[in-house]
């Protein structure tokens, strides 16, 4: 295990670095099994490569679905794209304050997002990214659309009036985490070269933000700020 | 129209709900988006609340799904006066 536990910080930090292009089965490879023949592997490589990347408790159904989208994205997957983009573990999305209203608070909602029979799915970004886009949007005491939507590749008019913002430490909550696929509820088929916010597979929106897919985000474990 | 002169007939943890209108009509409000979520209101057609009055949420659930994937729908779909 020694040898393991030196070498994997290295590969994270290459990823993170952008320097890494090979998925974690590249890891495998570098350092073949015969390394450490008395012990099988546990667990999935990515998940013992940082302890502080994870993604989080899913279910079986959950998993198969995460498996299949880094297949896909080979060479990138989730782990890679928790660590480059969201190592502090954060996530954050925007909600009308409309929206907001309807349909978490007046329906008393336990979980974020578009709920069926598999569990309540949600698009979310990196904090720090939303953060930031908020931030420099602000002009006064309000925000400033078109200022928002331009840090987030998204139509002015996806964040007139007062909004919401959300904020889940995905540490802390253990919900499950995977790159969103065509088939997740709330999935925006592209229909032309015009859409700013239809679905791209990848873990990056059509304005290029970094996004992934969270499946029951607790709202108890969430923070919530007004944006006027 | 105020909200307040609206029914919920109907609404769904898939974050969509189904109001009536005071003068009887029918009107899908679903959240579309990502990580930036917003509503859109799709108004029925006369053969939508037919089927809607017959199937209940399964042809609700559809319309919202195929709103959300595509939020324009078509010209149909108009923004609610936050």
């Amino acid at each position: 295990m020694k040898r393991r536990s030196a070498l994997l910080p290295l590969y994270i930090a290459l990823v993170v670095a952008g320097c890494a292009k090979e998925a974690p089965t590249a890891v495998a490879a570098a350092e073949p099994a015969k390394v450490e023949p008395a012990e099988a592997p546990k667990a999935p490589v990515e998940a013992a490569a940082d302890p502080a990347i994870s993604t989080g408790k899913c279910d079986e159904k959950q998993a198969a679905i995460s498996q299949q989208a880094d297949q896909r994205a080979q060479p990138w997957g989730i782990t890679q794209h928790l660590a480059k983009n969201f190592p502090d573990m954060k996530v954050s999305w925007l909600m009308k304050e409309a929206p907001y209203q309807n349909f978490v608070v007046k329906t008393g909602a336990e979980k974020f997002g578009r709920c069926d029979d598999n569990g309540c799915f949600l698009f979310a970004a990196p904090t720090a990214v939303i953060e930031a886009a908020v931030q420099k949007s602000m002009t006064g005491e309000v925000h400033d659309p078109a200022a928002l939507g331009q840090a987030l590749g998204l139509p002015a008019k996806n964040f007139e009036g007062p909004l919401r913002m959300m904020t889940l430490d995905l540490r802390a909550s253990e919900a499950c985490v995977r790159l969103p696929v065509d088939e997740d509820p709330g999935v925006w088929k592209c229909q032309s070269e015009a859409d700013k916010d239809c679905f791209v597979f990848g873990g990056y929106t059509s304005g290029k933000v970094p996004e992934l897919m969270v499946i029951n985000a607790p709202v108890a474990q969430a923070t919530v700020k007004e944006i006027p | 129209m105020s909200v307040d002169a609206e029914e919920v007939v109907l609404q769904s943890p898939l974050m969509y709900r189904v109001l009536r209108e005071r003068g009887g009509a029918l009107i899908l409000e679903a959240v579309v988006g990502g990580a930036a979520m917003y509503a859109v209101r799709v108004r029925l057609l006369p053969s939508e609340a037919a089927e809607f009055a017959a199937q209940g949420a399964r042809f609700s659930d559809r319309l919202a799904r195929e709103i959300m994937a595509n939020p324009r729908l078509g010209g149909r779909a108009y923004d609610p006066a936050d």
